[in-house]
């Protein structure tokens, strides 16, 4: 038996035979290995020691949890950087860069072996060594995943990866920021070799007696401090080529992936000594700069989302119903640690249209089975194509796999018959939005279900508590709102009605991330929480159309101001026949700010529905369907607004933007105000995700505090004459004069 | 195969016949052979090309073939699957090449090389692609390795084609004035029947799906403009770029063939030779600057020949891009009257492995027509590469 020591809090050392030392690390108080700042004065410490100890013939780099080796650096020191002058920061990049450098200047060869989750930093530490090993395990991902927070890595990553793969695809994996697998990494020459994770050590002695025998690992050292040999043709398309991807996916809002390229190619013509510093200093600047903030933020707003259960904890012990009879292990039970969270088992859809379809291909997706009912057998049988389709579909090759869509077809289980659905747990309604509708199919759906089956409605538009009322017992029952297309819209609102109980909630809650989802719990109230934040900003849009302002215009501002579209576009891509009936409810809760507008039902009437119909505020090719382009705007339209034109008001960008999204902020503090979500993040997150508000402004309340309330205020003034719609509540006066503010990065 | 070079007949490679299809556009609607294989085409010139050369099936020692997708419908070996459609004996051995946009072209060089060293003496040579039933970017899969000293942006061809554009200044309008040119002066070509020797007649579909005898190429107009062009969209650069579906060549489904003998085996089976093969040069350039590929060949064929540009009176550039074919005629120095007289690839199409066979074909029946003495067919290949081959009209 090798013998271990304990060598200091992160990390122990064993003894191999042969002269090969192993280097454990299991970072104490985190769930998974981080860089932190102990790991790497550990770190230190310990190369100083073996460098002192007897001559190795390899070290080896590993960690002692199993299923991942670094998940990369430490984000609360991450979140620390902004407030550190840029040279402090330069620092500790060059101070890490030292250490890491340390790993390919000892007297013997270094081996690390990655065996799970590599990520950003400790890709960066990987890659320090001279050699790697990959294992075949599911989780073993590498990719520096940096750019994502708006950094890059900032350890002599970018310096260490193109002298390792070549600077094409180190751009390509460092500016994307996505992750390979072990066998990817090796074809990539990331990694040396990809072996199943029993055999991993193994072949790192192996490696390191022909490494070492060869001493081909001092080759791989003079390579790795060498300039980079290029051919100056292949770096100007290399520049120019993936310049102008990146300026196509970022809009030029996000600075880190154009620093990332700049970095490499500059880092690339000299040594990777004289390269480190240019790698600090543009980390120093993404780092200081206020969108790596806003992006740690966002990246926060996620993993508060993933761990919160959607209740408050103050009511986590309220007991759910239990059937009578039902023991307590039959599944959940009130005194368990997380009492309220109990797995649904047999999901059913009600209703096979667009969106039941939808949710159903995502529970397949998932691993459920799920029982899909619809009255109609035609639209049920024309459904279960799509859904199998879509369930199976593999993002790797972009289209469906068959065997599994196969595998999948035995979880599908359909019937035109209520009844089948007798034994489901949670049953998800998403017929037509028709409230008669939906209260008789609630109704029935109670009568067949056992008592404590989760009763959930799919809709936009419906009060939470209006259906409520079918029901007898309204404390099973709550809103799940998937946005459409289901497949893509990682939102999802968990609407609780005033009876809905936290049991409810928090299964509803669970359920949802069970389907890959970031739900959001939101009292119910008109539009709830995305539609109602998202019509102010709709409606403004045509308010301006009527004022004279051309559409393109108007939507060329959204965008520029980081939306994915602008709102007219998003007109013609909801339908406006849809927009007109949310419209509609939305005018009857909020008259005062959002009248019904003469426009849109004007452009229904003559046909104009947007996208589906070829044409709406714009006029689209013929072909292509849901991505058909835009062609022109449709001549029509401006007759048809001119009946309700409004007087023309002369607007600088600068103004659209302000009427654009200043009303979204207006009803953000109204939302507040009225407690409809529990906690401002989830607006931050619910307008990043459902709205696709731009991350790099960190969602609409951290756009809001980075101009402050005052300037907020400010900018309301000179629209005040467009009735209350512009008008700041007073809770937002009072934040003026007060200088709060509404997050706390 | 130098120009002066006095070469035994027996040594020299000579062409007797060349024919080819006409060029389909890759449609799954509308492709008149969206309902041919591949490998029918490619049956089809070659059984022509055999009947019109009269050369002796029983000499014949090879069939080599172009084509870049290997597989399905062309895949084993199509070449020898074409021996067996087209009648050929048995004794008629084949194989299948590949150097992507420039396979027949390199199909017909190994054919002359094996003949120059007195190695071989009569092959059937050509090439054919179906960009429709088999496209160009899939299964493949490239060593990621192969990209550490480029970047995965080189696989897009339009990419590489921008770049070139870019860095020399070749604007959108100048490469549409180009691309029109090259449709009007196939159309013109089409309607003095310069193409009707050189077209072997083949069944394919309409639109309506009825059975249609294809004369004549399908991507070719009469009726384009500068007005047209510009309403177009940049396909491979949104916004940005300059090249749209009228300056890049459209993807296409055809096949050519070729006999190409000794000298000697011509005389001595009473053939009429066409043209004699003076030279033939491959290259590779940085695989950013595919489109530059002809400057490289031709300079390396020119030194290699002693010829110079200004002798040569008829030439074929390939025109995989119209930004591409530019930089090569300026950077050349070329006679722009004496490149593509009968239109170019941009408006009669480029089915890949087919394209060199194709342009050598037209390239040997306009200088037949004009009575022209020296020839020059060359290419640009993805990944970096040239081809050119020179000939010589051997008067009747």
């Amino acid at each position: 038996m090798p013998a271990s020591v304990p060598l200091r809090r992160t990390q122990t050392l064993t003894w191999l035979e042969n002269g090969v030392a192993m280097l454990s690390f299991r970072v104490p108080d985190q769930s998974h290995n981080v860089l932190t700042a102990e790991v790497l004065s550990d770190l230190a410490a310990t190369l100083q020691d073996l460098l002192a100890g007897p001559v190795l013939q390899g070290l080896v780099l590993v960690s002692a949890r199993e299923g991942s080796f670094f998940a990369g650096a430490d984000i609360s020191q991450l979140e620390q950087l902004p407030d550190q002058p840029a040279a402090e920061i330069e620092r500790l990049c060059a101070a890490g860069r030292s250490l890491f450098g340390q790993l390919s200047s000892q007297p013997w060869p270094t081996i690390a072996i990655i065996d799970g989750g590599c990520l950003g930093g400790g890709l960066e530490l990987a890659i320090s060594c001279d050699f790697r090993i990959a294992t075949t395990r599911e989780q073993t991902m590498l990719g520096f995943p940096e750019v994502k927070l708006g950094l890059l890595p900032g350890w002599g990553g970018t310096v260490r990866l193109a002298r390792l793969i070549g600077l094409g695809p180190a751009v390509e994996l460092a500016v994307s920021g996505e992750t390979v697998d072990g066998q990817t990494a090796v074809r990539m020459g990331l990694v040396d070799a990809c072996v199943v994770p029993e055999r991993a050590i193994e072949s790192a002695q192996r490696l390191i007696a022909i490494e070492g025998a060869t001493r081909g690992f001092l080759k791989r050292r003079q390579q790795q401090a060498a300039a980079i040999d290029l051919d100056p043709h292949e770096r100007d398309f290399l520049f120019a080529t993936s310049a102008a991807v990146i300026m196509g996916r970022t809009g030029g809002h996000y600075p880190a992936p154009m620093m990332i390229l700049e970095t490499i190619l500059a880092g690339a013509s000299q040594t990777a000594e004289a390269a480190g510093p240019g790698e600090g200093e543009a980390f120093a600047k993404l780092a200081s700069g206020p969108i790596a903030a806003q992006l740690l933020r966002v990246f926060r707003l996620g993993e508060r989302n993933r761990r919160d259960i959607g209740i408050d904890s103050r009511n986590a012990q309220t007991p759910i119903p239990r059937a009578p009879g039902q023991a307590e292990s039959q599944g959940y039970s009130a005194r368990a640690v997380m009492p309220l969270t109990r797995s649904v088992i047999a999901p059913a859809v009600i209703g096979a249209g667009i969106m039941g379809a939808g949710i159903t291909a995502s529970h397949l997706r998932a691993g459920f089975s799920v029982m899909l009912i619809d009255l109609d057998p035609i639209t049920l049988a024309k459904s279960v194509g799509g859904i199998l389709d879509e369930a199976a579909w593999s993002r790797a090759t972009k289209q469906t796999d068959s065997a599994r869509a196969l595998t999948l077809a035995g979880k599908l289980q359909t019937s035109t018959q209520l009844a089948a659905i007798a034994g489901s747990d949670l049953v998800i309604e998403s017929v037509l939005e028709r409230r008669d509708i939906k209260r008789q199919v609630l109704a029935a759906i109670e009568q067949v279900v056992r008592p404590e089956t989760v009763i959930a409605t799919n809709t936009s538009t419906n009060p939470i508590t209006r259906l409520a009322e079918a029901l007898v017992d309204p404390s099973r029952f709550c809103g799940i709102h998937f946005f459409n297309p289901v497949r893509r819209m990682t939102l999802v609102e968990v609407v609780c009605g005033p009876d809905t109980s936290d049991a409810t909630i928090a299964i509803a809650v669970a359920h949802a991330k069970r389907l890959g989802k970031c739900p959001i719990v939101v009292r119910d109230s008109p539009g709830f929480l995305v539609n109602r934040l998202l019509m102010p900003y709709l409606h403004e849009s045509v308010e301006m159309l009527r004022g004279g302002i051309e559409a393109k215009r108007i939507d060329r501002v959204a965008r520029a101001f980081g939306m994915p579209m602008g709102p007219i576009e998003l007109y013609d891509m909801i339908g406006l026949d849809t927009a007109f009936y949310a419209g509609a409810v939305l005018s009857e809760a909020y008259g005062d700010r959002i009248e019904a507008s003469p426009v849109i039902p004007a452009l229904v009437r003559s046909g104009r529905l947007g996208r589906k119909s070829g044409t709406g505020f714009y006029q689209y090719s013929p072909s292509g369907g849901q991505r058909a382009r835009i062609e022109r705007p449709d001549e029509g339209v401006a007759e048809l607004i001119a009946p309700y034109a409004l007087p023309v008001r002369p607007m600088t960008d600068e103004a659209i933007s302000n009427r654009l999204f200043l009303p979204i902020v207006l009803e953000a503090v109204r939302v507040l105000e009225e407690g409809i979500v529990r906690d401002g993040r989830d607006i931050d997150l619910a307008v990043i995700h459902g709205l696709g508000f731009p991350a790099f402004r960190g969602g609409v309340l951290a756009w809001a505090d980075s101009l402050g309330v005052a300037e907020i205020v400010k900018r309301l003034e000179p629209l005040a004459d467009l009735g209350a719609r512009m008008h700041p509540t007073e809770g937002l006066q009072a934040m003026a004069r007060t200088a709060a503010k509404f997050t706390q990065l | 195969m130098h120009h002066t070079s006095a070469r035994s007949p027996i040594q020299t490679p000579v062409v007797v016949a060349c024919c080819r299809t006409a060029i389909g556009r890759s449609h799954p609607e509308r492709g008149l052979f969206r309902q041919v294989r591949g490998d029918e085409l490619a049956a089809a010139v070659v059984k022509e090309v055999v009947n019109r050369s009269g050369v002796d099936p029983d000499t014949i020692e090879d069939l080599v073939l172009g084509a870049t997708q290997q597989r399905g419908e062309l895949g084993g070996n199509v070449a020898r699957a074409v021996v067996l459609l087209a009648g050929l004996p048995f004794s008629v051995a084949g194989t299948t090449v590949n150097r992507l946009c420039g396979s027949s072209l390199q199909a017909f060089s190994q054919a002359c090389h094996a003949i120059a060293a007195g190695a071989e003496n009569v092959h059937v040579v050509g090439g054919v692609e179906h960009m429709h039933h088999l496209p160009m970017d899939s299964a493949i899969a490239i060593h990621p390795q192969a990209f550490a000293r480029s970047s995965r942006g080189i696989l897009s061809m339009g990419m590489t084609a921008e770049h070139l554009a870019a860095v020399n200044g070749i604007s959108r309008r100048t490469q549409e004035t180009y691309a029109v040119e090259s449709h009007r002066k196939a159309a013109l070509a089409f309607d003095h029947g310069l193409f009707e020797d050189e077209i072997v007649s083949v069944l394919g579909h309409d639109e309506g799906g009825a059975i249609v005898e294809v004369l004549e190429d399908q991507s070719v107009r009469n009726d384009t403009s500068l007005a047209a062009m510009a309403v177009l969209e940049p396909v491979f650069l949104p916004k940005l770029g300059t090249i749209t579906a009228a300056t890049a060549a459209p993807l296409s489904d055809g096949a050519a063939a070729i006999v190409v003998m000794s000298l000697a085996e011509a005389q001595r089976q009473g053939l009429e030779p066409l043209v004699r093969v003076v030279g033939t040069a491959v290259v590779g350039v940085p695989p950013a600057m595919m489109g530059t590929g002809p400057v490289a060949a031709v300079r390396k064929l020119l030194t290699r020949t002693g010829i110079a540009i200004g002798d040569i009176d008829c030439i074929e550039l390939n025109e995989a891009f119209a930004a591409q074919a530019l930089y090569c005629i300026d950077e050349l120095r070329l006679d722009p009257a004496r490149v593509n007289t009968r239109g170019g690839s941009l408006a009669i199409g480029h089915p890949l492995g087919a394209s060199g066979a194709r342009i050598l074909t037209t390239l040997i029946h306009a200088m037949r027509d004009g009575e022209l003495s020296l020839g020059l067919a060359t290419m640009c290949i993805g990944f970096g590469q040239g081809i050119a081959v020179l000939v010589e009209r051997i008067k009747a």
